[in-house]
């Protein structure tokens, strides 16, 4: 019954790893341009398998609902297994065990505690594929973008040099994306995600003789590496502190053999939990029902360093600094990678420990911050830039801290609108990378906006689809960006209010929402299957009440600034007077339908699939069925499902705004732009530090008739030395003031703030200097001191060499004294 | 019969004075003949005093060992004169110092004081009258003589 199951959950990776194995053998020589068809028919059958992996599952959720959560891990095999590898100490021990840990203390308990002391726990990572609501969201996304990027790569890529290797890369990409996604146990996830980011760096260098791309590849995983770090910081207190790294408990497995000898193959996470033999998962259902969470340091810093591994993956603040540069791969490689599926690891890794981070509100206010705090920078930075892709780029890097502030309002509906803009997100920020690559086909190579414009008429499908694209990421109803941004921006408006009631203590609000952990009296036992949430102790209720009422109103302006500068590039690429570059010689036309195909598909689907999902209120019910999110503090939270009608209104506004603006300023003879920049430039203040302008203010008539009566009256020398005065303070002026220009808003934003450059001096700079140090010493003070031993002997020899020089008598000599040393030598201390 | 110790030390004596003028001749002269005769001569001072000792203890040891070294010095003297005349033949002269190209590289060559000029007074060679016939040479033979 269960072998259907296993057979979809084996095949979605597993075809793929096929293909790209397949692509790698017969590509060169046999397959060459035709290579993409392994690829493209092993991906369409992993989108099929997905999707039945989808309905098998919606299938057996629907029927174990409200039971914390839906979930089927398989094993494969065991990868490592090293017994007794840690003790954990015995307040751990019976935290891990499953016995509450909070102060309630009642006699059910006492029949859950494990024998008291401290426990031992085995180091074992079995190679597990889980299939829950969560897993299939994202298997069926990520393998639907995959499906269309690889057939508009088929006609993108066409008569590129190594053909056969672009979509070898590709299908390896999506085999280790996928496998994130399926993998039940941290230390696998780990090994996923290192593999995603070495298939982007393989992606975006793909084009290596090219320095910049080569150079771009190295960045991306360098700063990937940075965040895999704390990820694996992460994971080593993981181990220490929950004494497993598994989601699922060991006992809940089921193998391709049959079921696992102890409870049922399906964790439904009712009263099994006495019957759970082995560690508890981390994020299993049995855990969250019991609530056996650290919070406080531990907690807080497990959560921050996980939020450190997203912030490398997803490109937030400060690694941000990858994802522009990775632009320079190939337009369906951003597409994919880039928009769509491996910078949404971070999001859904968060998701995934959302009971982790439920013990620690700190924690997600900081998830919160983060994520508003790149939304607002990368806003900020895509206003100015006149490359396309970097548009986008920014954009993505935007919406990713969109994402990111949904996920740290902590409550139900913003982790489900998290990732729903996720969702929604792959769909339009595809759509529109595809489309930009379109045009760069088009316009041969060349993406820089101020070489081309008036599209419109030349590239019609491209330009109605772009313009869907831009409506749905700037938030428009009825499309689907609209619904994922009104679900974030509703949460943080919620989440402000909850804290602003809980700060007040009203206790009609705080009812098993936020109440003080450990009371167990009356009133709280209408709610005693939900655990209570914790109290943040490092920051105050009301702080967090004016972060996330700050935040808000951050997401609006964000939301306004998404909706400018889309519709900037969009005006900029397709309207105004039609001019073509020289590059594009007879490439300028439509894109053939192996490219057109996949965008009109996906314009489709960005319109429509939000306000699918959300009028039904399938992917909110759906995905709550997780067992992340099924059980456990949130389930008090604010629940999706509600229409906020003011926010609605707000961000319709905002973002309506942000496109009069837009095509006010950009549609037309753009001579506002011209004004608008040359102020945001602080050009005027320029004029002042221009010491030959002031220098000539002598020459004006008033002032040459003032000092010509001065010096009538003998005062000549006195205006003459204030004259120089002024002169002066010009002068010295001109050194503060230039700095004003370097950091005038219009620069400040075309030049990303910076960033590289203050990476570039405080990281790449010393850490270059100390390898030219180091390599200096390893030639001249290691090496030398190896060849100094080598000498060493020669040397030496060289003081014996004179003995031997040729003359018998001088040898027998030497023999004379040599015995006459042994005699004196035997007389003297040898003694009897 | 005097002292038995006064009288071995006057024949340690003999056998020292002559295994010291061996030693010393040995290393001092150039001509290969004469240092074999100084190694043998070291050799007879040994033999002097190993009967010397053997009288000392009126055993038969000493002399024993005595007939062994002339057996031994015997085969050495066939050896070292074979080698002497080798070397004879290919280099025409009974000089030590000839034989010195096995030395170490860079080591300087050991070069004797330079010879005077000879006075044109001085070659003044005695003469004979001649008297009879010179034999008569075959030019074959002449070729393959060794160079004297």
């Amino acid at each position: 019954m269960d072998s259907k199951l296993h057979l979809l959950m084996v095949l979605v990776p597993g075809l793929p790893l096929a293909a790209a194995i397949l692509t790698a053998l017969f590509g060169p020589r046999h397959l060459k341009a035709a290579s993409h068809w392994p690829v493209i028919l092993a991906l369409a059958g992993s989108f099929l398998a997905s999707l039945g992996l989808l309905t098998e599952v919606k299938q057996r959720a629907a029927k174990t609902a409200d039971k914390g959560g839906y979930e089927h891990v398989l094993a494969l095999w065991t990868w490592m297994d090293l017994p007794d590898a840690l003790r954990l100490d015995a307040a751990t021990a019976s935290l891990s065990a499953g016995a509450v840990a909070n102060a309630t203390d009642t006699g059910a308990d006492a029949s859950q505690k494990t024998a008291s002391g401290s426990a031992l726990r085995d180091f074992r990572i079995d190679v597990t594929l889980r299939a829950d609501p969560l897993t299939s969201t994202m298997l069926s996304m990520v393998t639907f973008i995959s499906t269309l990027v690889a057939i508009f790569a088929a006609g993108y890529m066409k008569g590129e040099r190594g053909y056969w290797r672009f979509f070898t890369y590709i299908a390896l990409f999506v085999f280790s994306m996928t496998m994130l996604v399926s993998v039940s146990n941290f230390a696998l996830l780990f090994v996923f995600w290192e593999a995603v980011g070495v298939c982007s760096y393989l992606l975006i260098g793909f084009w290596y003789p090219k320095p910049d791309a080569a150079a771009a590849g190295m960045k991306a995983f360098l700063v990937n590496r940075v965040g895999d770090f704390g990820f694996a910081l992460a994971l080593f207190l993981i181990w220490t502190t929950y004494g497993t790294l598994d989601f699922h408990d060991r006992a809940a497995v089921a193998t391709f053999a049959g079921e696992a000898a102890a409870s049922a193959e399906e964790s439904t996470g009712d009263s099994s939990s006495d019957r759970v033999a082995g560690p508890l998962g981390v994020v299993s259902p049995s855990r969250i029902k019991a609530n056996a969470y650290w919070g406080g340091a531990v907690g807080l810093a497990i959560c921050l360093l996980l939020m450190l591994g997203a912030c490398g993956k997803s490109a937030q603040f400060p690694l941000h600094v990858w994802l522009p540069d990775a632009m320079e791969g190939p337009t369906p490689v951003s597409a994919l990678i880039h928009a769509a599926t491996m910078v949404t690891a971070g999001v859904y890794m968060v998701t995934r420990c959302t009971p982790l981070f439920s013990a620690s509100p700190e924690a997600q206010a900081t998830v919160a911050v983060v994520g508003g705090a790149t939304a607002l920078l990368a806003g900020l930075i895509a206003l100015t830039q006149h490359d396309l892709k970097r548009v986008l780029a920014y954009s993505t890097v935007s919406q990713l801290g969109y994402m990111f502030l949904g996920l740290g309002t902590g409550s139900l509906l913003g982790i489900v609108a998290g990732m729903f803009h996720l969702f929604t997100h792959a769909f339009f920020k595809a759509l529109l990378f595809l489309g930009s690559g379109s045009v760069m086909h088009a316009m041969g190579h060349i993406i820089d906006m101020r070489r081309f414009s008036g599209l419109r008429r030349l590239m019609p499908v491209t330009h109605a689809t772009f313009l869907i694209g831009c409506l749905a990421l700037a938030g428009v109803p009825p499309l689907s960006g609209f619904w994922s941004k009104d679900a974030i921006v509703a949460s943080l408006h919620e989440q402000a209010h909850h804290w602003q009631e809980a700060g007040a203590g009203g206790s009609a609000h705080a009812a098993g929402v936020a109440g003080v952990e450990g009371k167990a009296d009356g009133s709280h036992a209408a709610n005693a299957a939900i655990p209570a949430a914790n109290v943040p102790t490092l920051i105050s209720a009301a702080a967090l009440a004016t972060l996330y009422q700050g935040l808000y109103f951050l997401a609006l302006l964000v939301a306004f600034m998404t909706a400018f500068y889309t519709f900037r590039a969009f005006y900029l690429t397709f309207y105004g007077p039609e001019r073509i570059p020289a590059e594009a010689g007879s490439h300028a036309h439509e894109s053939p339908w192996s490219m057109c195909g996949p965008l009109a598909i996906l314009a489709v689907l960005a319109a429509g699939i939000g306000g699918y999902l959300e009028w039904t209120h399938g992917f909110a019910h759906f995905v709550s069925l997780a067992p992340s999110l099924a059980g456990g503090p949130v389930l008090g939270t604010e629940k999706p499902g509600e229409f906020h009608l003011t926010v609605a209104a707000t961000s319709t506004l905002v973002a309506l705004g942000g496109i009069l603006l837009a095509s006010y300023l950009y549609l037309g003879s753009k001579r506002e732009v011209q004004w608008l920049s040359s102020k945001a430039n602080l050009e005027e203040l320029s004029s002042w530090m221009d010491v030959e302008r002031v220098a000539k203010w002598r020459q004006k008539p008033w002032i040459a008739a003032i000092h010509a009566r001065a010096k009538g009256s003998g005062l000549g020398w006195l205006t003459a030395i204030l004259g120089n005065l002024v002169l002066f303070a010009a002068l010295l002026l001109t050194a503060p003031l230039a700095l004003g220009h370097y950091i005038s808003p219009y620069r400040l934003s075309y030049r990303k703030f910076y960033w590289d450059e203050i990476y570039m001096a405080t990281v790449v700079w010393p850490l270059q200097t100390l390898g030219l140090l180091l390599a200096w010493i390893d030639r001249w003070i290691v090496d030398g001191a190896v060849n100094l031993c080598g000498r060493m002997p020669t040397q030496l020899g060289s003081l014996m060499r004179s003995l031997h020089m040729g003359l018998v008598p001088f040898y027998g000599l030497a023999m004379l004294l040599g015995t006459l040393i042994l005699i004196a030598a035997k007389l003297l201390w040898a003694g009897s | 019969m005097a002292d038995p110790a006064a009288e071995l030390f006057n024949y340690l004596t003999v056998g020292g004075i002559l295994f010291a003028l061996g030693l010393i001749g040995f290393l001092v002269r150039r001509n290969m003949i004469v240092m074999f005769l100084c190694a043998e001569m070291m050799l007879q001072g040994i033999s002097i005093s190993l009967v010397a000792w053997g009288k000392y203890h009126a055993n038969w040891g000493g002399q024993m060992l005595v007939i062994f070294i002339l057996t031994v010095a015997a085969c050495e003297a066939a050896i070292a004169l074979a080698l002497v005349l080798m070397l004879f033949h290919r280099s025409g002269r009974l000089d030590i110092a000839f034989w010195q190209e096995m030395r170490e590289e860079g080591q300087p060559a050991y070069v004797d004081r330079e010879i005077p000029e000879e006075r044109e007074e001085d070659k003044v060679w005695p003469t004979l009258t001649p008297a009879g016939r010179l034999p008569s040479r075959d030019p074959e033979i002449d070729l393959h003589r060794s160079r004297v």
